[in-house]
């Protein structure tokens, strides 16, 4: 990488020294793409792969091809006999450029430039309601409305928050009186691009109000085609995640010979496992959660809770960060069962990647980059207007000229030979009129 | 990992370089160039920044100033044509009067 870097600073500086220095300004536009392309090399480094593309794509192409094109249009490859009537404006602008490049030195080498990492990552948070005995919630965070009308199974949208301590309180939807107070610290992570936390509201039987949880979401930019699964128990009791294969061994009655196999062990209630990346297209059909008893070495035998086998929730989506919250649902009749809540979020796009740059091109930047278009358009009709040769004068002359056209050309035009003076018709001789006689 | 403070070090001698070619050079095609070498400078700075700091906002403004830098290319070369058309010269010393 360092080695990678000085070459490119001794190519790019190198190119840009001999482009001022060169005498034919063909030699230089072929300079300054080296210089261009070395520093769209650079754009790669820093992690801006888009950037680089259009640095190619522009700059060392359209751009260049432009100049290119006027050399060589203009025939000014070679200035002739420079008027160096400027004389002092040369020893000036060395002076001139040493002392900036002393002062930059100066304040970049003793770090006189703010460079202590920031705060990028805006702070997010949202709410699952998983708790089965408690109905619809209004979610305050610091006595403020974070959402309100949770209802069992939904799930918030991410809202942005500031960091620091927060006192969640659950109330009973258009109720004053919290079921639930707790305290969460919402950490503003500095290296984190998608700093995001889920409020977890889960457990709690008829009598005793839910916890509450706070887990971190992890919405980092995934390998193509993968997709990230967090479980997060909201059951009473530790759950394994088996997969039991293939449906032809079910009568086997030796668990060995079983393609049985558990894919995470014991997640323990109020805990997440994030399970390792997952292509998408991964059928889950074989897919469970079950309790955990370690005297039952049979899989098949273990209390089943939930299968994942409805492929249009259960499955990997590319580029997204699920959360599934297994929880036990109180259904209308008294009765109850264990569900996989499914939260899906869209992990966030490559840093520096096409993706990220027109998120923020068509939502914050939406103004800008169409005044950019309209400048541009200006500047195309500017370059019309300026390289046209009469200019867009309406071209009244060119109109008189025609009305103005000697008859004897007009008859030359029809006959397709010159008329002498003689055979042309004549207007007759007008008289002058005596006036006032 | 390579520090910021490099690619900022790097972009300022190509700023410089870049100011050096306007103020020195007289060839009005070759005055452009080096505006460009200038602008590119800045966006390297930018691009570093933002990797520092991790903010995408960087990027924005560097896409913002190749859109720019692009009209006022092509209006600059047309104005170098008009002139060239006139004068029969780009030699900016001998364009220090506005009269056609």
């Amino acid at each position: 990488m360092l080695a990678l870097f000085v070459i490119l600073v001794l190519v790019s500086v190198g190119s840009a020294v001999l482009m001022l220095a060169s005498e034919d300004a063909i030699h230089s536009a072929l300079f300054l793409i080296i210089n261009f392309v070395c520093v769209a090399i650079m754009y790669l480094m820093l992690d801006a792969p888009f950037l680089a593309m259009i640095q190619i794509a522009v700059y060392a192409g359209a751009i260049m091809v432009l100049f290119l094109f006027v050399i060589m249009l203009l025939g000014a490859e070679k200035l002739t006999a420079p008027a160096r009537r400027f004389r002092w404006l040369s020893v000036g602008a060395t002076a001139l450029a040493g002392i900036f490049a002393v002062v930059a030195a100066y304040v970049i080498t003793n770090s006189k430039i703010d460079l202590t990492p920031g705060n990028p990552s805006e702070t997010m948070l949202r709410v699952v309601h998983a708790a089965p005995y408690t109905g619809p919630v209004d979610v305050y965070a610091n006595g403020e409305l974070f959402a309100s009308d949770v209802n069992f199974g939904e799930a918030t949208a991410f809202k942005a928050v500031t960091p620091g301590e927060y006192s969640i309180s659950l109330n009973p939807a258009g109720t004053a009186n919290p079921v639930q107070l707790v305290s969460v610290t919402i950490a503003g992570d500095t290296t984190r691009r998608a700093n995001t936390f889920t409020v977890i509201a889960f457990g709690g039987t008829r009598s005793l109000p839910p916890n509450v949880g706070l887990l971190p979401d992890n919405l980092e930019p995934v390998d193509a085609r993968t997709g990230r699964v967090t479980i997060f128990n909201a059951y009473q009791s530790p759950i394994n995640v088996v997969d039991f294969g293939s449906d032809g061994d079910a009568g086997e009655t030796d668990p060995a010979k079983r393609d049985d196999r558990v894919v995470v062990a014991d997640i323990q209630s109020g805990s997440a496992f994030t399970l390792p990346l997952l292509s998408e297209g991964l059928s889950l059909r074989s897919w469970a959660l079950t309790d955990v008893d370690a005297n039952q070495p049979d899989l098949a035998k273990l209390p089943l809770l939930t299968r994942l086998d409805n492929p249009q929730v259960y499955s990997i989506k590319r580029d997204t960060a699920q959360l599934w919250v297994v929880a036990t649902e109180s259904l209308f009749d008294g009765s109850t069962r264990e569900v996989a809540i499914p939260v899906v979020s869209e992990s966030i796009s490559q840093f520096g990647g096409p993706s990220a740059v027109g998120e923020l091109l068509f939502s914050q930047y939406m103004l800008p980059f169409q005044l950019i278009a309209i400048l541009l358009l200006a500047a195309m009709v500017g370059a019309i207007v300026l390289t046209h040769k009469e200019g867009f004068q309406p071209r009244r002359r060119d109109v008189r000229r025609r009305v103005m056209k000697p008859l004897s050309s007009v008859i030359a035009d029809q006959v397709g030979h010159d008329v002498s003076g003689e055979d042309l018709p004549r207007l007759p001789e007008s008289q002058p009129e005596a006036i006032g006689d | 990992m390579l520090q910021t403070e490099w690619f900022v070090m790097l972009s300022a001698v190509l700023f410089i370089l870049g100011a050096m070619g306007v103020l020195l050079r007289r060839n009005a095609i070759l005055l452009f160039m080096s505006v460009e070498l200038m602008l590119n400078a800045g966006n390297l700075a930018l691009v570093a920044f933002a990797k520092h700091w991790n903010q995408m906002e960087g990027h924005l403004f560097v896409f913002f100033v190749i859109a720019v830098a692009a009209a006022e290319v092509a209006v600059g070369l047309a104005l170098i044509v008009a002139i060239f058309r006139t004068k029969k010269s780009i030699n900016i010393d001998e364009l220090h009067q506005m009269e056609g």
